[in-house]
């Protein structure tokens, strides 16, 4: 007898089996993202490179870039680092709080703040956010567009530099300073006196570019002073680094708008998530900046479906550490983790990085200081390292301390400008050291037998 | 009557004596006691004085320990301070080497 199976059994257990594989392949699945991560987190390598200059704007973002981190090797300053990623020295420093900018431990992992909020400005030509102090180049149109960002130095507070919109007037190449009445001054006072103009070179503090604004008297240009970058430190134009002004200068016509502003909090949008950056702000910043961020932010609440975390918003705006962290989903699902940095490999040699030419016995030195604290004496000469034009200074480690040294130069008229520039710019009294008598150190006229700093 | 009046009495004296002899050896035996226990005293007090000795010696010494660490703790932070006010002097002067 033909036995007829029953259909509705047959059935239900095809479902069952059905039921049984897909809980396992899902399974399957989990266990594979589980192997993918872990393989991942094993065998990953840092990157070789980093995206820190030019960067696409999705229609409707407004924050770009990534964050980064590398490991420092021996002998690494924070300038050196900030300088070859693209960054200036202000925005290192309040990503890494409590590093020592000249003489930070090797090995340390150090945060590269490669992610930036846009300005709330038009984006069209150049746009300057002074508390960043970083500039942005936006170019091509509203379906696809690109930002170059750079780093800028920025006015002192005695002399700031202006905000409000002004254009690209005229550009020149090796252009020459004419030395404002107002800086000459301040030389003089130190016993600086300074030429009525400064033709192209070395000395020359507008670098091989500028560009001058249609407000009189402000330009942004390059510098012979790189280590300035992030600082307040100019009488009001915007520097860049020699490298940054040369490609901002070949990449923007005259005429092309230029909007300064100030803006040391910032809101913005990526991929359905609200990101806000504080910055510390300039002194001379408007004290409503903070009140017009938290009433932005209400609006946003209200749209949005979910709830602001107010405490975290104060904790980004206290901390002001430079860099976008996530505060709000827009979206249903969206992630607001912040990202994890991308590891980014110590490159070889980082760019632009003073160079210490080897020392040799005929040539001239300055001994800029007498130390006992090896941290200080490392401190000390990676500064003068840095002056603009540069200064070549090494540590000589002797039994009783250290001695910072300067030099070599090849005679007593480069020695003497080293002593007057250490005088002027550190307020350090070099003692220069004259190849022919060797070990006898011999004053300089007008400066004293000591090697202490003031 | 007279023998019975002496065995009287020597009834009567014997346990006298008894007990006098029995009172003599405790009592040597209470000062022996007494002075054993006079001597642990002694060497208890001994004990007890060497003790506190050794614990005011041990409190002047974990005092002068944590009053070494204090002033260590001190020094260490003085030169905490001390360097990181040469490095915020330092940083100063490079800011304002930075100026044209």
């Amino acid at each position: 007898m033909l036995r007829i199976p029953d259909l509705s059994l047959v059935s239900n257990r095809l479902r069952l089996i059905a039921l049984c594989v897909f809980i396992l392949s899902l399974q399957g699945c989990a266990v594979m993202k589980n192997i993918q991560d872990k393989f991942r987190h094993v065998t990953s390598h840092p990157d070789k490179e980093i995206e820190k200059i030019d960067f696409p704007v999705a229609k409707g973002e407004d924050v770009i870039g990534r964050l980064a981190v590398v490991r420092l090797e021996k002998g690494d300053t924070l300038p050196d680092i900030a300088r070859h990623f693209g960054l200036g020295i202000n925005a290192i420093s309040a990503a890494n709080p409590g590093v020592d900018v000249w003489v930070p431990e090797a090995g340390e992992r150090i945060i590269l703040p490669l992610s930036f909020i846009l300005p709330d400005a038009p984006r069209k030509g150049l746009v300057v956010n002074l508390a960043t102090m970083r500039l942005f180049h936006f170019k091509g149109d509203g379906t696809s567009m690109v930002v170059s960002t750079y780093p800028v130095g920025v006015g002192t507070e005695e002399r700031p530099t202006p905000t409000g919109q002004m254009r690209v007037a005229r550009k020149a190449t090796r252009p020459t300073w004419h030395v404002p009445a107002s800086i000459a001054a301040d030389h003089r006072k130190k016993g600086d006196i300074l030429p009525a103009e400064v033709p192209p070179g070395p000395k020359n503090p507008l670098g091989e570019y500028a560009l001058y604004l249609s407000k009189s008297g402000y330009l942004i240009h390059g510098t012979n002073k790189p280590a300035s970058i992030g600082l307040q430190a100019t009488n009001g134009c915007m520097r860049l680094y020699p490298e940054n002004v040369k490609k901002l200068f070949n990449d923007t016509p005259v005429n092309t708008p230029v909007a300064i502003v100030n803006q040391p909090y910032l809101i913005g949008q990526r991929n359905g998530v609200l990101y806000m950056e504080a910055h510390t702000p300039l002194e001379n910043s408007d004290a409503g900046e903070l009140e017009k961020m938290h009433a932005k932010l209400r609006t946003i609440e209200k749209k949005s479906a979910g709830t602001l975390d107010w405490k975290k918003v104060k904790e980004v705006q206290s901390e002001a550490r430079g860099i976008p962290v996530p505060i709000l989903a827009m979206r249903q699902g969206s992630e607001t983790e912040a990202p994890e940095p991308l590891e980014v490999e110590h490159p070889d040699a980082l760019y632009g990085r003073p160079e210490i030419p080897e020392l040799k016995l005929k040539a001239w030195y300055v001994l800029a200081a007498d130390v006992r604290d090896e941290i200080e004496a490392r401190r000390l000469a990676a500064i003068i390292n840095h002056q603009g034009p540069q200064i070549p200074a090494r540590v000589i480690a002797r039994d009783s301390g250290f001695r910072v040294l300067a030099g070599p130069f090849n005679d007593a008229g480069e020695a003497g400008d080293a002593v007057k520039r250490l005088k002027y710019d550190l307020d350090i009294d070099g003692i220069v050291i004259d190849p022919a008598r060797k070990r006898q150190a011999s004053p300089l006229p007008g400066t004293a037998h000591r090697t202490e700093r003031r | 009557m007279k023998k019975g009046l002496l065995l009287i009495s020597l009834l009567l004296v014997f346990p006298i004596t008894m007990i006098g002899c029995a009172t003599t050896s405790e009592l040597e035996k209470v000062e022996a006691q007494q002075k054993l226990i006079d001597a642990k005293a002694d060497q208890a007090l001994q004990d007890a004085q060497a003790a506190k000795a050794a614990a005011d010696a041990a409190k002047l010494k974990a005092d002068d320990a944590t009053a070494r660490a204090e002033n260590a703790e001190k020094a260490a932070m003085e030169r905490e301070r001390i360097a990181d006010e040469k490095a915020k002097k330092a940083d100063a002067a490079f800011q304002k080497s930075m100026k044209k």
